[in-house]
């Protein structure tokens, strides 16, 4: 029989003000670690970003990904514990993303983080990816009030998510194609633009007509669900037929269907569920124009918006660990036996 | 002087604690591909059976390869976080050596196969010196085929060991070439262990971040990169 890989959760543990959690994140391109204590004071944050490296194939090589956290993740973890003031024996627990993300890379750090637990004899914690994003807004504004919708945006999720208790979600909508993350980047491909596509679509569209295509907005008035991929075949299209059409013009309507929808589905929601707030997270939350959209509707709405700093947006380990610090406190440490799941999914509430 | 083993290259995940008396305890598990599921616990037993805390290792020896990319990957980067850790030396040895290791008696040449995936082999050479092997060929990557023909060109008996000489067996079918199976098949715990003893006494390690991986071939993008651009 095979055992799945799923961390084998024992009793809870207490946690306290004063707990601190070592948390390692490598699901994609990111080589991360961070110290939180208290589930919400970062005493350190180290990111080390492969953008770089991956920059010449025009997206993240998994293979290449895994070769460099293997070396990288040593001098990060380092970093991050000299930064903290804390040294290994302080800490209360070592936390690690075991998925969704690329299998090898989320290996190095959960091979990682079990090793570090066991030689400091403290327990280890299995951490949700997506799980993490929704952390990362209360991680920065601890005031925020449950019931929150979080607008989940990056380049492998697009998703609408109830948060109504710590480790209790509702899957309300989410994209049935394409990530909002993923049209960026092949957009932005598409038109010479570069990888990552996110950044520079931002860019170039700050200097572009939003109004100047009337791209097709996909099911804006229906559901919470989206979908990019018919937007991706239109831009192209539309490319193909006015090659004199400005970049800068194709760019901004692009980035302004796609901010529309997901503002507009995010306000639905939260509408729906009767929510006290809204949080965006997700590598694409570090859109400037879907930051602002984002704010004024919330402001109009009368509900408490929260925009996480763009270092909390994309990957990064504080958010592992603050995770850590919930799931350690609700449902105890993992088994040094867990290994990585690259298709974990968020643990929904089933109605 | 305790040393900590890790074994990770080939479907076969390892770990042993051993040191002036040899190997005092091991664990090697070969189901499938369950490295990092099975290493840790692994170590924690392996402690258990030789009475040894963690923090008595003075030294984590690790495989560096060259063997399965994932696999490797666990061991190493669990072996790195130990020896941050416990703020102790490291040493790599390579999956080719640990393989020959055990052969060290044969008397004869000995060539370590690995199996390299995608229909190649990591090998290389290995003649008797007193009181063990030498090395005779850096590591390399290629078919079964082209291995043959080095083993075709050269005189004398050749003993083959490793995954990749069992996987292929029939390519080597030869009346001076025998192949090793069963227990010589992956690299050992035991073995790493005993072998990074020796080049302990000559302290003849390194700094975690400094362990480099022998992988040998390329990521594919990487490849074909350099194919599309005529380098």
């Amino acid at each position: 029989m095979i055992l799945p890989p799923a961390p084998t959760s024992t009793t809870p543990v207490a946690v306290d003000a004063h707990t601190k959690i070592l948390g390692i994140e490598t699901s994609c391109d990111e080589t991360a670690a961070a110290v939180v204590v208290g589930g919400s004071v970062v005493r350190s944050s180290v990111v080390s970003s492969q953008v770089d490296i991956h920059a010449r194939f025009g997206g993240v090589v998994p293979e290449i990904a895994s070769r460099a956290h293997v070396d990288l993740l040593t001098p990060v973890i380092a970093e991050a514990l000299v930064e903290s003031g804390l040294d290994g024996p302080d800490l209360d627990a070592v936390a690690a993303t075991y998925g969704p993300g690329l299998v090898g890379s989320l290996l190095v750090g959960v091979s990682t983080a079990k090793a570090l637990a066991l030689v400091w004899d403290v327990p280890f914690v299995a951490v949700n990816h997506l799980e993490a994003h929704l952390y990362a807004a209360l991680l920065e504004d601890p005031s925020l009030e449950l019931p929150l919708v979080v607008l989940l945006v990056s380049g492998g999720h697009t998703m609408l998510v109830a948060m109504e208790h710590h480790g209790r979600y509702r899957l309300l909508g989410s994209t049935l194609d394409d990530a909002a993350g993923e049209a960026f980047d092949k957009v932005a491909r598409y038109l010479g633009l570069g990888y990552p596509g996110g950044p520079a679509i931002d860019r170039i569209a700050m200097e572009g007509d939003p109004d100047a295509i009337a791209f097709p907005r996909a099911m804006q008035n229906d559901g919470l669900d989206f979908s990019f991929s018919g937007l991706k075949t239109a831009v192209i299209n539309h490319v193909r037929k006015h090659p004199e059409a400005s970049t800068a013009d194709v760019a901004a309507s692009f980035q302004e269907a796609v901010v529309d929808v997901l503002v507009t589905k995010a306000r639905r929601a939260a509408r729906q569920i009767g929510a006290k707030g809204l949080v965006l997270g997700g590598g694409v939350a570090a859109n400037s124009q879907l930051r602002e959209r984002f704010l004024s509707a919330c402001v109009e709405d009368g509900v408490h918006g929260f925009l996480p700093s763009r270092d909390m947006c994309t990957d990064n380990a504080a958010m592992v660990a603050s995770a850590a610090w919930y799931r350690l406190g609700a449902d105890g440490p993992s088994g040094l036996d867990c290994g990585a799941d690259p298709n974990l999914r968020l643990p929904l509430l089933t109605d | 002087m305790l040393i900590l083993g890790l074994e990770s290259a080939t479907a076969q995940v390892g770990c042993a604690i051993g040191g002036h008396e040899g190997v005092l305890a091991s664990s090697h598990s070969s189901r499938g591909k369950r490295h990092a599921e099975n290493l840790t616990p692994a170590i924690r037993f392996v402690c258990e059976q030789a009475r040894v805390e963690l923090s008595d290792i003075s030294c984590v020896a690790v495989d560096h390869g060259p063997g399965l990319f994932t696999g490797l990957r666990v061991g190493v980067a669990s072996g790195k976080a130990i020896a941050q850790a416990l703020r102790v030396p490291m040493i790599a040895v390579s999956s080719l050596d640990l393989l020959a290791f055990p052969l060290r008696f044969a008397n004869r040449r000995v060539a370590a196969v690995v199996d390299a995936r995608r229909g190649e082999v990591f090998w290389a050479f290995y003649r008797p010196v007193p009181g063990g092997l030498q090395r005779t060929s850096e590591p390399t990557v290629g078919s079964p085929e082209e291995l043959a023909a080095e083993l075709l060109a050269l005189p004398g008996e050749t003993l083959l060991c490793g995954d990749g000489a069992v996987r292929y067996a029939d390519r080597f079918d030869r009346p001076d070439v025998e192949v090793a199976g069963g227990d010589q098949a992956h690299p050992s715990a035991r073995s790493l262990v005993q072998l990074a003893h020796a080049k302990a006494l000559r302290e003849d390690w390194v700094r975690p971040h400094e362990i480099e991986l022998l992988y040998l071939r390329k990521p594919d993008a990487e490849i074909n990169w350099s194919t599309r651009e005529g380098a």
